[in-house]
C-alpha cells in the first residue's frame, strides 16, 4: 500500500480525497474502554470520538453494541445508564474463555466487540483485554506553537506560518493530529506541524489521538482559529 | 562423409556482381576433400551449409544466390540453408549487415561459411523472416527497439509492443512481464540463457539491460521448446551485443541515465563488449517534486547496471565467451520532511550474474556448455517493524548436445538435441511482513506493525532438468518436433515431466502453418512459496496455432490463435497458508505485421486475450488481474539521410479492480478494513496515446553523434489507470496516467 501511495505520489496522482489527518469528515475516529485492560470485577465504560463533515467532532456512546468473540462472554457487555459497559468475569469463566481461544493460562482475553453509531451509519471493532487492569495513556505534557497545550482552551494560531506541536511519545505509540483548519504535516509522528494558508479554512478543530501497544487510547480537543 | 566447400569472406563488393561462370572459385588447399565422382557441373546436386558471423552465431535471413542466377534460398534460424547446385558452381552469400561472402561447391557439405561484417559496422536490419522459435514469436534486435517510437529507446517498454504483453504505463507492483493474461511470474526472463530475478529499475522506468547492450530480444508468448522451462506462459530471450570488430567508446546521457559503453577486439581472435550505466533520475526528480509534499527524497531512485562479454574464437571449432550482467537499485524515501524511522521506506535489490560458455561446433555436431552463477540480494525496511532481507546465491551448469543430419532414419533435415542442467540455490530469509497479496487478492489495509508473514531461515532449493528433442522433415512440406522435458524441483521433491510438439505444415513457398501442444510447470518459488515445501509447481497446458506469410525479404505476417489451461494454480488458504487449489484458462489470438524495406520501419501488432481462474473448488470464475482484452500497436518509422521520424499509436484496454463497497473501523490498529466486492468485476477505462520520436544523427569531430527526442502521449491522454482508496474507503482517487513524457538523449560514438 505504501508503496503504491508512493508510486502515486512521484508520477503525479491527482489527491483528491480527504487526507487521514482532515477532522471534518463523517468517520468514527476512535472507541475508547476505559480502562482498557480489567481485572475480574472492574468496569470499563465504553465511548468514541466521531468527526463530523463541516461540524465539530463530538465524543459520544455507540449506539449499539455487541459481542463479536468469545460468544461466551456475551454476557460480560452491558448497558448501564445510557453507557455500554463491559465487565470483567471471574476466573473460572475466564479461564474457560481461553481454553476457549486457545490462550496461555493466565494470559489476557481479548474480548472483541463491534460498536455502531447510527447517525454515522458506521461500525467500529474494539477489543477490550480481560484478566488484568492497565489504563489509558496520558496526554500530557502537548506543546501547540512552544505553548502548553493543556492550559489552552481555545487555540489561536498565526496563518502562513508553520506551527509546531508535539507530544511526549515514543514510536510505540499510534498517533493522530487531526485539523479541519489549515493543513496537517506529518500528522502521525509526535513532532508535526499545521499550517493554514490562505484557501484553508480559518477556523475548526484540532485533536490530538494517542493509541498505546495495550489497547489504550487517549484524546484531546481545542477549538482552533487562524489570524 | 563427403566434406567440401570454402569460407571465404571478403569485405563487401556490390551484391549482384558474381564471379565468372568460367572462374569458380576453387577450393583452398585446407579443404581438398575432392568432389564425389557422380558431382559434375552438368549435374546438380543438393548442397547443404551453414552461414555465421566471426563468433560462429547463425546468420538466419541471408541470401545464397547461385552465382549464375539459377536458384537462391535464403538461410534459417540456424543459418542453415539446402540449394541445388553444380559441383565448381561459385555461391555468393549477401545479408543486410554483413559483407558479401563467396564459396565454391565441392560436395554436398559445406563447411561453415563465415560472413563478416560489413565496415560500415553498426547498420542492423530487422532478421524477423527467418522461421521463429515458436508461433507468436517474434524478434527484434537494436535498432528496431531504438527505432520504436514512445519507448525511449528501452527494451522494457518495446515489449510493450509485442501482441500479447500486458500494456501498461507503469508497471505497479511487479518487475516482469505479464504475457496472455497470466501473472508476471508466470514468465521468464532471460540474459543469454539465463533468468535473472528483475527485468527493470525502480519505477519501471528503464531495463536493466540498456538497448544498447543487446543484439537481439526474442520474445515467445507461449508454445516453446523443451530447452526453455520453469515457465508456464512465456520467454523473454535477451541476448547481449558482442563486441565490435572496430573498438569504439560511445556515451549517452538522458533526464533518466547515463552511460559508456566500450567494445572491439583484443587480439586477433577476441573481443569484447563493456558497459556501465547510472540513474540520473535521482538528481533530477527533487527539482520537479513540489516541495509542499511531504516526502524526503533520500536517494530515490538509483541504480547501477553492467554488462560485460568477451568472446573468443580458441580453433575453428570451439568458441568460448564469458559474460556478466549486474544490477544495484537503491529506493529509499520518506514520508515526511524529518525523516522520522517509523515513515521511512527503503528497497535495494542487485544481483550481479557471471556465466561462461564454450560453443563446439563441427559438421553435423554442435556443443553448448555453460556455468552461471549468480548473487542476489532484496533487502527492503518499511517502518520500523517490517522488513525483509533475502541474499540469494545460485550456481547453474548447463549442457547441450545437438546433432543436425540431412538425412536419418528415412527422414530429412533431422536436428536431435539432449540437454541437461541443474539450477542449485540457496537463499538466507528474514522476512517479516504482512501477509503477502496474491492474484486477485485486494490491496490490504496499511498497517505498519502487521508482521504476520515471519521467518528466519536457510532455504536450499536444488533444481534438475534434462530434456531432448528431435525435429524432421516428413514431407517437403511437413515438419515435425517432438520433445520431452523433465525437471525435478528439489524443494517439493516434485518431479514433472512436460511433453511438447510441433508441426509445421509448409503452405507455399511463403505460408506456413504452426501447431503446437504442450505441458508446461513453474516451480514454487514466488514470494514466500519456497518457504512451504508444501506447496507444488503451477501447471499449465498450451495449445497454439499460427500462420506465418512471408511474401518477400523484410516483410512477415503472423496470426496466432492460442488456449492455455491452468491448474494447480498456488493460493491462499483462509489461515494464510498456501496451497494449489486454483486453476484457470486462458484463450485469445494475436496478430503481428513487420515491414522492413529500405527507409521504412512498420509495425503492426493486435491482440485479443481472455484469462480467467476459479481460485478454490466451487469458487466464482473471475478475471486475472492482468487480462486485458484489447492492445494494439501500430508503429511506423522512416530513415532518410541524417533523420530519422517515427511515429506509434497505442490503444489498450485498461485492467481489471477490484471495488470496495465499505469498510469497517478497527480503532485499536487504527485502520479501516475495506470489503471487497466481486474481485476483478470493475475495469479501467481503454487507454490510448500517440507517441513521437525524432532523432538527427551528424559528424562531430571523430565523434558519430545521435541526438532523440521521445515523446509519449503527445496529445495529453489522461485515462484512468486504476484508483487508489482514501484511508477509510469512502473517497477514490484516479491513479491517471501520465500526460506528458518526453524523453531526450544524447549519444556519441568514437
Amino acid at each position: 500500500m505504501r508503496r503504491a501511495a508512493v508510486l502515486a505520489v512521484l508520477a503525479g496522482c491527482s489527491a483528491d480525497v480527504d487526507p487521514d489527518w482532515q477532522l471534518s469528515h463523517d468517520r468514527v475516529i476512535a472507541v475508547r474502554a476505559a480502562p482498557p485492560r480489567l481485572a475480574s470485577g472492574e468496569v470499563a465504560a465504553i465511548d468514541a470520538l466521531l468527526g463530523h463533515q463541516g461540524q465539530p467532532p463530538d465524543g459520544v456512546d455507540p449506539d449499539t453494541a455487541e459481542v463479536v468473540s468469545p460468544a461466551s462472554l456475551a454476557g460480560a457487555l452491558g448497558r448501564q445508564a445510557a453507557h455500554w459497559t463491559v465487565t470483567a468475569p471471574g476466573g473460572d469463566q475466564l479461564a474457560a474463555a481461553r481454553s476457549e481461544l486457545g490462550l496461555d493460562a493466565g494470559a489476557p482475553v481479548p474480548l472483541r466487540l463491534r460498536v455502531g453509531f447510527t447517525r454515522l451509519g458506521q461500525t467500529a471493532l474494539k477489543v477490550v483485554w480481560l484478566g488484568q487492569h492497565t489504563d489509558n495513556p496520558v496526554v500530557d505534557p502537548v506543546t501547540i506553537g512552544g505553548m502548553d497545550g493543556l492550559a489552552q482552551v481555545q487555540l489561536t494560531v498565526p496563518a502562513g506560518v508553520d506551527v509546531p506541536l508535539a507530544v511526549n511519545f515514543d514510536a510505540t505509540y499510534n498517533i493522530n493530529w487531526l485539523t479541519s483548519c489549515g493543513t496537517m504535516h506529518d500528522f502521525d509522528l509526535a513532532t508535526a506541524h499545521l499550517r493554514v494558508e490562505p484557501e484553508d479554512p480559518h477556523a475548526g478543530t484540532l485533536a490530538i489521538v494517542v493509541r498505546d501497544t495495550l489497547g489504550g487510547v487517549a484524546w484531546h480537543l481545542w477549538p482552533i482559529t487562524a489570524q | 562423409m563427403i566434406r567440401g566447400g570454402v569460407a571465404v569472406a571478403q569485405p563487401a563488393p556490390p551484391p549482384a556482381t558474381p564471379a565468372p561462370a568460367e572462374a569458380p572459385t576453387p577450393a583452398p588447399a585446407e579443404a581438398p576433400t575432392p568432389a564425389p565422382p557422380a558431382a559434375t557441373p552438368a549435374a546438380p546436386i543438393t548442397v547443404t551449409g551453414r552461414v555465421v558471423d566471426a563468433v560462429r552465431r547463425p546468420i538466419r535471413g541471408a541470401t545464397v544466390r547461385r552465382e549464375d542466377g539459377a536458384g537462391e534460398v535464403v538461410t534459417d534460424a540456424e543459418g542453415r540453408f539446402s540449394i541445388e547446385a553444380p559441383v565448381g558452381t561459385t555461391l555468393v552469400i549477401t545479408s543486410d549487415r554483413h559483407g558479401v561472402a563467396l564459396a565454391g561447391v565441392t560436395g554436398p557439405v559445406l563447411d561453415d561459411i563465415v560472413q563478416l561484417p560489413e565496415l560500415t559496422g553498426e547498420q542492423i536490419e530487422v532478421t524477423g523472416e527467418a522461421p521463429t522459435p515458436a508461433a507468436g514469436a517474434a524478434e527484434l534486435d537494436r535498432q528496431d527497439i531504438q527505432r520504436l517510437p514512445g519507448t525511449g529507446g528501452d527494451v522494457v517498454r518495446a515489449l510493450s509492443a509485442m501482441p500479447g504483453v500486458v500494456n501498461q504505463q507503469i508497471p505497479l507492483g511487479y518487475s516482469g512481464v505479464v504475457i496472455r493474461g497470466s501473472s508476471p511470474q508466470d514468465s521468464k526472463v532471460l540474459i543469454d540463457d539465463f533468468e535473472v530475478p528483475i527485468l527493470f529499475h525502480p519505477l519501471g522506468i528503464r531495463a536493466v539491460v540498456p538497448a544498447e547492450s543487446i543484439d537481439t530480444l526474442t520474445f515467445i508468448p507461449g508454445g516453446f521448446d523443451v530447452a526453455f522451462g520453469r515457465s508456464s506462459s512465456g520467454i523473454v530471450q535477451l541476448t547481449t551485443r558482442p563486441g565490435s570488430e572496430a573498438r569504439s567508446t560511445q556515451a549517452e546521457v538522458s533526464l533518466i541515465d547515463g552511460g559508456l559503453i566500450s567494445q572491439g577486439p583484443l587480439g586477433e581472435h577476441t573481443r569484447y563488449m563493456l558497459a556501465l550505466r547510472r540513474s540520473v533520475i535521482d538528481f533530477v526528480l527533487p527539482l520537479v517534486i513540489p516541495s509542499s509534499v511531504d516526502l524526503s527524497l533520500t536517494t530515490v531512485p538509483q541504480y547501477w547496471d553492467e554488462q560485460l562479454r568477451i568472446d573468443h574464437e580458441l580453433n575453428p571449432r570451439w568458441n568460448l565467451s564469458l559474460s556478466s550482467v549486474g544490477t544495484d537499485d537503491i529506493f529509499e524515501l520518506f514520508t515526511t520532511k524529518e525523516d522520522a524511522p517509523s515513515k521511512r521506506f527503503f528497497t535495494r535489490t542487485r544481483f550481479l550474474r557471471l556465466t561462461g560458455a564454450a560453443k563446439y561446433h563441427d559438421g553435423e555436431w554442435q556443443a553448448n556448455l555453460a556455468l552461471s552463477g549468480m548473487l542476489a540480494e532484496i533487502d527492503a525496511e518499511v517502518g520500523l517493524y517490517q522488513r525483509l532481507d533475502v541474499p540469494t546465491a545460485l550456481v547453474t551448469p548447463r549442457a547441450v548436445v545437438t546433432r543436425t543430419m540431412r538425412e536419418a532414419i528415412g527422414l530429412r533435415d533431422v536436428v536431435w538435441s539432449s540437454g541437461a542442467e541443474a539450477q542449485i540455490g540457496h537463499s538466507s530469509v528474514d522476512i517479516a511482513l504482512p501477509l503477502e497479496r496474491r492474484e486477485g487478492e485486494p490491496l490490504p489495509p496499511y498497517d505498519p506493525r502487521d508482521t504476520t508473514t515471519h521467518f528466519r531461515g536457510a532455504v536450499w532449493f536444488p533444481d534438475f532438468a534434462a530434456w531432448t528433442s528431435a525435429a524432421a522433415t516428413f514431407d517437403p512440406r511437413i515438419r515435425i518436433t517432438l520433445g520431452l522435458r523433465a525437471d525435478y524441483f528439489g524443494r517439493p521433491r516434485e518431479l514433472a515431466v512436460q511433453p511438447r510438439s510441433e508441426l509445421q505444415i509448409k503452405l507455399s513457398d511463403t505460408l506456413t502453418s504452426r501447431f503446437s501442444a504442450g505441458m508446461y510447470r513453474r516451480p514454487p518459488e514466488f514470494q514466500t512459496e519456497l518457504l512451504d515445501p508444501h506447496v507444488r509447481s503451477e501447471r499449465s497446458q498450451q495449445l497454439t496455432t499460427g500462420l506465418e506469410y512471408t511474401p518477400i525479404l523484410g516483410v512477415r505476417l503472423q496470426g496466432t490463435m492460442y488456449y492455455t489451461d491452468r491448474t494447480e494454480l498456488i493460493t491462499h488458504n483462509a489461515d494464510g497458508t498456501l496451497n494449489n487449489d486454483g486453476r484457470g484458462t486462458s484463450k485469445g489470438m494475436e496478430l503481428l505485421a513487420m515491414v522492413h524495406g529500405g527507409a521504412w520501419f512498420g509495425w503492426l501488432g493486435y491482440s485479443y486475450s481472455n484469462s480467467v481462474r476459479v481460485d478454490a473448488p466451487g469458487g466464482p470464475v473471475r478475471l486475472f488481474d492482468y487480462d486485458q482484452p484489447h492492445n494494439l500497436n501500430v508503429a511506423a518509422s522512416w530513415k532518410r539521410g541524417r533523420w530519422q521520424l517515427g511515429g506509434r499509436f497505442t490503444l489498450y484496454s485498461g485492467l481489471p479492480y477490484t471495488p470496495v463497497v465499505g469498510a469497517e473501523f478497527d480503532s485499536d490498529r487504527n485502520l479501516h478494513i475495506p470489503m471487497p466486492g466481486a474481485i476483478n468485476s470493475a475495469r479501467a477505462p481503454i487507454h490510448h496515446e500517440v507517441d513521437l520520436r525524432v532523432d538527427y544523427a551528424w559528424k562531430w569531430g571523430p565523434a558519430a553523434m545521435v541526438a532523440y527526442l521521445d515523446v509519449q502521449n503527445v496529445y495529453f491522454n489522461r485515462s484512468v489507470v486504476t484508483y487508489f482508496y482514501n484511508y477509510d474507503y469512502s473517497q477514490r482517487s484516479a491513479f491517471e496516467s501520465l500526460p506528458f513524457i518526453p524523453s531526450a538523449g544524447l549519444r556519441a560514438v568514437l
